[in-house]
């Protein structure tokens, strides 16, 4: 009887620790994800960067499936690269930035933030020689541009960097700007209809959004 | 229950209680800490990252064995089992150097490498398109570079007292036979090949890789592009014809197909020219290039390019201007190179290929007409791989079979033809042994045999690298080097030893932040050149010899001056040799002792315009006056020119180019050339041999139509 009485109970505490840890472990990962990326958002320095990027990276590396902690890495190396002075440097942090992307790629091979992650990439090549790298990179950078607005036309950030590059452009060119200035507003309107179940989904690229705004004169 | 009891507050020990603390220091292979490297408990989201001086610390609830982790880039990755049973662990990490591009030394002494894909080369693929008097003309652009001697009336790559023929073209590492154009006498050349089609060029003045073979001073390396990104038309509307090409892109491939028409006949009619032409050149040229990637790794490339050229002339006599005959050549030419790259497993690739080039020159000269046909296949195949990170292993073999035949149909007395064909197979290694990121060996060796001369033959190649800076390295290269002579002295005796030069370079190079700064000096000796017996162009040996000794300088500034790139090049060469008909060791004609050029591009971004400048200067060349006790003992003035272009954007698909060469008009004279027979006073006339107009002037207007309005022709300019 006494036998008979412990194993509903010894039941119910597997099931309880089962759906427990498994439970346990997506809000341990949303939660340590959640703390990490706010640190990458809020990052000031290189060695600020590197340990959050550090951080994702054990996260990506233990988890397999998830495809986010390598996107906040690389978004992180970009961060740094675009923080760095030194031109070898910052083709360093690009590439680190590549590797990072690419295994979030393997895990999500069409997700509308990479492909718009893989633009940016492209982009920030350009600065450390322009007239070598501009022809090279900017057909690069719109092309997966597009590509990430056709995946996913909602995408306010990929919305955001066309429009960057557009505007860059029509600078360069002397031409009107009203193409970036479209562009721009429609990546500020997604910005506040576009709405992700993902509670780990990007936020950044408000910022550039409003100082495109602030340069079209609205 | 009692036992489960007991079960379950032991767990809630080893959970809730049980916590290691990890701590440790991080260094490199001299002991300095490492910050920033991230240490990794593998499998768990535990770890942390090293502070400023290499230290970390952290603790975990994880119990048992685990792996910990630490990595940092640059350095390999250091793994440690550490057991977690609450006991502090404490470990020093030695990291060790990882042997990478970035950091690695780089052989330098002879190579000129522009890649858009390596970061650290002096040149870009670009600068090709973009130096100003070049048009667009690779060995136009490598020119301006140290270590090349300006031919003017030439317009091939004359490197370090090296013959035109002594540089040797290679397109994704197999052998084109002629690489240059037809031209009419004494007027230059230009490449067969555009810039656009190479994502990079790597220009060896010397002491190169025993890949390459049967070249005697200079290696010309072009990769090929991979595939393209993207469906493009290019239209190009130029002022002496135009051209049309249309790339069509798919998932892992893409073909490209360009034709393009040339007539420079409008021109000439506007500017005058030296050349008396009865029909000036006119060309039809079209290439396809077909790229598919094949499996998760393997490349397939095919490229072929065929070109029709004719064009007449009239030579008039040294003696009497009045006497004159007519000249006309009609060249037909086809190329044709596939290449595939595969990787065999993670260390190893193999890549090989075969190209097959054809040539015939179709001459009329006067009442003779001369036909010279050259045909020949180069199959290749080469493994590439890491024994170790330490050591890189590069072994291949190759065959070239050529057949030359030169028809003399004569007006007056018996035809004849005179030929050859050549078999050469050849096996090479070569190995890169890193002893860290700062030394390097090349040490490697090509073996011939000659079907011609029935021999085998040795060739040791040997370089060294080492890095004095974080920006600076010398480097050291020596290489035996050999070449079949020329057909047309081969055609006369089958039999001839191939010509021979060994080289010595050393190399000191430093390159920081978009600023190059290069000096090197060389010594080359020649041995087994072809030699006229007692004067006689009818037999031939064996016993010349010469050799070449120099220094050069090379300055390299995109970062000082907003806007502004330019570099500066000098070159000083002392060169002797005796082959041919001279009897004694002479300079040559085509060896210059000083050469200097400045390009200077700058970008004016009011105007979205490039505006490029080269200046040039080549010190006097010799030539020989039969009116004159010596030999070669006579001296032309000094060569130099100015050249100017203009590549202006009004809109991202569209680019109007402008060139233009000599802006000072400066009339230049490359020689002199003399009457075979002496006048009624006993002297041999003579004649200058100049340019065959002041300034060459190009107009061309670049199209592209593409679904993104923002390509441009700029990258294939």
């Amino acid at each position: 009887m006494k036998t008979l009485n412990i194993i509903p109970v010894l039941i119910a505490v597997l099931i309880m620790t089962i759906s427990g840890t498994v439970l346990a472990n997506d809000s341990k990962y949303i939660e340590a994800m959640q703390k990490n990326i706010e640190a990458v958002y809020t990052a000031e320095t290189i060695p600020d960067y590197q340990t959050a990027v550090n951080a994702l990276e054990r996260i990506g590396a233990a988890e397999k499936t998830k495809w986010e902690p390598f996107y906040y890495a690389s978004f992180g190396y970009i961060m740094m690269s675009n923080q760095e002075k030194d031109n070898a440097k910052k083709d360093v942090y690009l590439d680190q930035a590549v590797t990072a992307l690419n295994k979030a790629k393997a895990i999500v091979p069409n997700e509308s933030e990479i492909i718009a992650m893989e633009g940016f990439i492209y982009m920030m090549r350009i600065p450390a020689d322009p007239s070598a790298r501009g022809p090279q990179y900017t057909p690069m950078a719109m092309q997966a541009f597009n590509k990430a607005i056709a995946v996913n036309p909602e995408n306010p950030r990929a919305l955001a960097l066309l429009a960057q590059m557009q505007l860059g452009m029509a600078q360069f060119f002397g031409s009107s700007t009203a193409e970036a200035c479209a562009t721009n507003a429609k990546a500020l309107e997604k910005f506040t209809s576009f709405q992700s179940e993902n509670p780990l989904a990007p936020r950044w690229g408000q910022q550039m959004v409003e100082e495109v705004k602030s340069k079209c004169g609205k | 229950m009692k036992a489960f009891y007991s079960v379950l507050f032991s767990l809630i020990l080893i959970t809730g209680y049980s916590q290691t603390r990890i701590s440790g220091k991080v260094t490199d292979e001299r002991g300095a800490g490492v910050p920033l490297a991230n240490i990794v408990l593998v499998d768990t989201y535990d770890g942390t990252t090293s502070d400023t001086e290499g230290n970390f610390e952290f603790t975990t609830t994880e119990t048992g064995t685990k792996v910990l982790l630490i990595k940092f880039v640059g350095y390999k990755d250091f793994q440690r089992e550490v057991v977690l049973d609450g006991k502090p662990v404490n470990i020093t990490v030695p990291l060790e150097e990882m042997i990478n591009e970035l950091e690695a030394v780089m052989i330098t002494a002879g190579a000129f490498a522009a890649s858009d894909e390596s970061r650290r080369t002096v040149f870009k693929a670009l600068d090709i398109a973009t130096t100003a008097g070049a048009t667009a003309d690779i060995a136009g652009a490598l020119n301006t570079l140290p270590g090349t001697q300006k031919v003017g009336e030439s317009g091939r790559l004359f490197v370090r007292g090296g013959d035109g023929n002594e540089t040797k073209t290679f397109i994704d590492g197999m052998l084109v036979l002629d690489a240059y154009s037809p031209s009419a006498p004494n007027t230059p050349s230009r490449g067969r090949f555009l810039p656009f089609m190479f994502k990079g060029t790597s220009f060896s003045t010397g002491g190169y890789s025993a890949e390459y073979g049967q070249a005697l001073s200079s290696a010309l390396v072009l990769d090929s592009k991979d595939q393209s990104e993207m469906t493009r038309t290019d239209i190009g509307i130029l002022s002496v014809g135009g051209d049309i090409a249309h790339t069509q892109a798919w998932e892992r491939g893409s073909v490209i197909g360009k034709i393009q028409y040339t007539n420079i006949r409008p021109y000439f009619g506007l500017i005058n020219q030296e050349v008396d032409w009865e029909k000036p050149p006119v060309s039809l040229e079209g290439s396809s290039a077909f790229r598919q990637q094949v499996g998760k790794d393997g490349m397939l490339k095919v490229y072929g390019n065929f070109n029709h050229t004719n064009y007449s002339l009239y030579q008039h006599s040294i003696d009497d201007y009045n006497s004159k005959f007519l000249y006309e050549l009609t060249n037909r030419y086809r190329y044709l190179n596939g290449f595939y790259k595969e990787a065999l497993n993670e260390n190893w690739i193999v890549r090989g290929g075969v190209s097959y080039t054809y040539q015939q020159n179709d001459a009329i000269a006067d009442q003779d007409n001369i036909v010279e046909t050259e045909k020949g296949i180069h199959a290749k195949t080469v493994f590439e791989g890491s024994l170790s990170d330490k050591v890189e292993l590069k072994t291949g073999a190759d065959l070239v079979q050529r057949s030359y035949s030169q028809e003399y149909i004569i007006s007056d007395g018996d035809d004849y033809t005179r030929s050859f064909d050549e078999t050469i197979a050849a096996g090479f290694a070569e190995a890169d042994l890193y002893t860290s990121n700062k030394f390097v060996t090349r040490a490697g060796a090509r073996l011939e045999y000659n079907n011609l001369t029935k021999q085998f033959s040795v060739d040791p190649r040997i370089s060294l690298a080492y890095k004095t800076g974080s920006f600076s390295q010398v480097s050291f290269a020596y290489g035996k080097f050999r070449q079949t002579a020329k057909n047309e002295l081969v055609r006369v005796n089958n039999t001839l030893d191939p010509e021979k030069a060994e080289h010595f370079i050393l190399n000191y190079q430093r390159i920081e932040n978009n600023r190059t700064f290069r000096v090197e000096t060389y010594y080359k000796r020649y041995s087994d050149l072809v030699k006229y017996e007692n004067g006689d162009a009818a037999i031939l040996n064996n016993a010349g010899s010469g050799y070449a000794k120099g220094i050069e300088l090379f300055w390299r500034d995109n970062r000082s001056l907003r806007n502004t790139d330019y570099w500066i090049s000098y070159s000083f060469l002392d060169t002797k040799r005796e082959y041919l008909n001279y009897p004694y060791r002479s300079t040559p004609a085509f060896a210059s002792k000083h050469n200097f050029s400045v390009v200077y591009k700058y970008f004016v971004q009011a105007i979205n315009s490039q505006l490029g400048f080269t200046y040039s200067y080549t010190s006097g060349r010799p030539y020989n006056n039969p009116n004159a006790d010596k030999f070669n003992n006579g001296k032309t003035p000094a060569y130099s020119d100015l050249s100017f272009n203009w590549s202006y954007l009004p809109k991202p698909y569209l680019i109007v180019y402008l060139s233009c060469t000599n802006l000072l008009g400066r009339d230049n004279i490359f020689s002199y050339e003399y009457s075979s027979q002496q006048n009624a006073e006993g002297i041999y006339n003579s004649r200058p041999v100049r340019q065959a107009a002041p300034r060459f002037l190009f107009v061309g207007i670049f199209i592209t139509l593409s679904k993104d309005k923002s390509v441009n022709q700029l990258p294939s300019l």
